[in-house]
């Protein structure tokens, strides 16, 4: 397992509280007390329904949002801010249209002199994959090549920890698998904490070490679920099927839906 | 006249058969049997205008047309060519020339400024933006009286009336972009850690320009229309005083060429402004 491998840090500590935001039919509790501590090297799926706070939860580690009741530490060190030790990529690309593929991941990189800026970019533009449209701009790129560059712009300034926001959810079920594969590969190489919060059962129990199942109304983690199969994992595997029952008995009752078979 | 007639039907069936047979395009596809003219779109569009043109002179020519009232396009083409002569056109077109590119500029100027003062700062934008767009309901040519009166009837008042009308489009597309910008683009910002000026610099212009260049191109075009309004309005010299002058002596030649003049004067800037948008816009100018 990666954690024994790992040189580098990247433990996440979270500690929260509570997380309220201001509606307009008064306060929401979007999340209460969500403690959790986040191994180095370790690939968490964080799963839920919408309004269950996973999201928030990740911005919170992000750095974006800072009004919680709490604290949450990396490596020991209290987050308040965003930071080039954590890289983030949105359900969206959130590429810029004006920058070439190139230019897009250096956007997520420190000053640096130029040959070893460019040797880094080349790095992770290799790692995903698209050295051929390393000059492309977004518009030229299909929608998984475009979360793919976002991956690489989130990687590139040398993160401890990756943060993943259902990037995968706008592409097909095709491309879906093909990066469910591409970031087990780039996790393995680069050797990152991973958090990636997802509404995908299946996805989650095919990438994750741990799943953290949380439940709306306020947001809280409901259970934690470590996942012991070997990797790379078979989507039909019994052990699959089993693991991926027992999480989707998590959010609906055994026998109600019995024919719904999760994978949504 | 009957032969002319029948020459000028042969030579239309030996082009129509001449340009299908051959089609000067490199034939690569020697296709003989087809009687389609293959014309390319960008020479479409001259097609009405040239004929409107061919056909006024043959009217003009044929004493159709009252030559004091509408004079044939090879007229105004001589006037043009005697003012140009004498020296005066230059004399005329350099100084709306110039105060076209003085007004431009100080509108211009101003309004990328405010709009983007108003753009960034929400609170400048609470203050200044209602004034503004209160200002902007007035027909700018109402102004006229008042700049003439405290300005005088020199160039003070003219460039002023000019900056006006090219502050407006600059200001609001810019203003209007600015905070349209997708906060979802603003949040990668934040996410790598960019101050205001780089926030400004790297994601903020970047993303306004494509708006921020159809406010220049709108106000360059307001620019000219209100140039001509001030040379009508009391000037000794430009193309707008040009006009007036042949409105005064009756020549309708004179008053055809100067809107000539502005038509090509209008369209040149408007395409020079148009291809540094474009160059500015780099490929993005491209995907639509």
């Amino acid at each position: 397992m990666p954690t024994s491998l790992s040189l580098q840090s990247g433990t996440v500590d979270l500690q929260i509280a509570q997380k309220v935001f201001a509606g307009s039919q008064g306060e929401i509790l979007a999340l209460r007390n969500a403690v959790l501590t986040i191994d180095p090297g370790e690939f968490v799926c964080v799963v839920g329904g919408s309004g269950c706070g996973k999201t928030t939860l990740l911005r919170i580690i992000a750095g974006l949002d800072t009004d919680y009741e709490g604290s949450v530490f990396l490596d020991g060190t209290r987050i308040t801010s965003p930071g080039l030790d954590r890289g983030l990529v949105f359900q969206e690309h959130r590429l810029l249209s004006w920058l070439t593929v190139h230019d897009n991941i250096a956007f997520g990189l420190a000053n640096l002199p130029p040959t070893e800026r460019r040797e880094k970019i080349r790095h992770y533009v290799s790692l995903i994959g698209l050295d051929r449209f390393e000059y492309d701009y977004p518009h030229q790129l299909s929608g998984g090549m475009s979360q793919r560059v976002a991956i690489a712009r989130a990687l590139v300034g040398q993160p401890r920890v990756l943060l993943l926001d259902e990037p995968f959810a706008s592409l097909d079920a095709l491309t879906r698998m093909r990066l469910q594969q591409e970031i087990l590969r780039i996790w393995e190489a680069e050797r990152k904490t991973v958090v990636m919060v997802t509404h995908d059962i299946e996805e989650a129990v095919y990438l994750a070490d741990r799943i953290v199942i949380m439940s709306p109304q306020p947001g809280n983690i409901k259970k934690i679920l470590p996942v012991h199969l070997p990797r790379p994992r078979d989507r039909a595997d019994r052990e699959f099927v089993r693991v991926r029952k027992s999480v989707h008995d998590e959010f609906f009752t055994p026998g109600a839906l019995a024919e719904d078979s999760g994978g949504s | 006249m009957s032969t002319a007639e029948q020459n000028q039907g042969l030579a239309a069936s030996e082009v129509t058969l001449g340009s299908s047979a051959m089609p000067k395009s490199s034939s690569h596809k020697p296709s003989g049997h087809a009687r389609r003219i293959q014309i390319p779109d960008r020479l479409l569009g001259w097609i009405i205008p040239l004929s409107i043109l061919f056909l006024w002179e043959l009217f003009a020519r044929a004493g159709m047309l009252p030559p004091n009232w509408l004079p044939a396009p090879t007229v105004i083409g001589e006037t043009i060519y005697e003012l140009a002569v004498a020296g005066d056109l230059w004399r005329h077109v350099g100084i709306t020339l110039a105060r076209v590119a003085v007004g431009f500029l100080l509108g211009g100027t101003a309004g990328t400024l405010v709009g983007g003062l108003t753009g960034y700062a929400t609170i400048a934008r609470k203050l200044l933006d209602p004034l503004l767009q209160a200002l902007r309901s007035v027909p700018s040519i109402a102004w006229v009286p008042l700049f003439l009166l405290w300005l005088g009837i020199q160039e003070a008042s003219k460039i002023t009336l000019i900056s006006l009308g090219a502050f407006f489009p600059v200001y609001l597309n810019l203003s209007v972009a600015m905070r349209h910008v997708d906060p979802k683009l603003l949040e990668v910002g934040r996410l790598y850690r960019l101050g205001s000026f780089k926030m400004v610099r790297r994601l903020i212009i970047p993303a306004v320009l494509p708006e921020y260049v159809v406010g220049l191109r709108s106000g360059l075009g307001l620019a000219w229309m209100f140039v001509v309004a001030a040379e009508l309005l009391g000037a000794s010299s430009g193309i707008g005083f040009l006009m007036l002058d042949g409105q005064m002596t009756g020549r309708a030649a004179i008053i055809l060429a100067s809107v000539f003049l502005f038509a090509v004067l209008g369209k040149t800037t408007d395409w020079m402004i148009n291809a540094a948008g474009q160059k500015l816009l780099g490929h993005r100018a491209r995907i639509d």
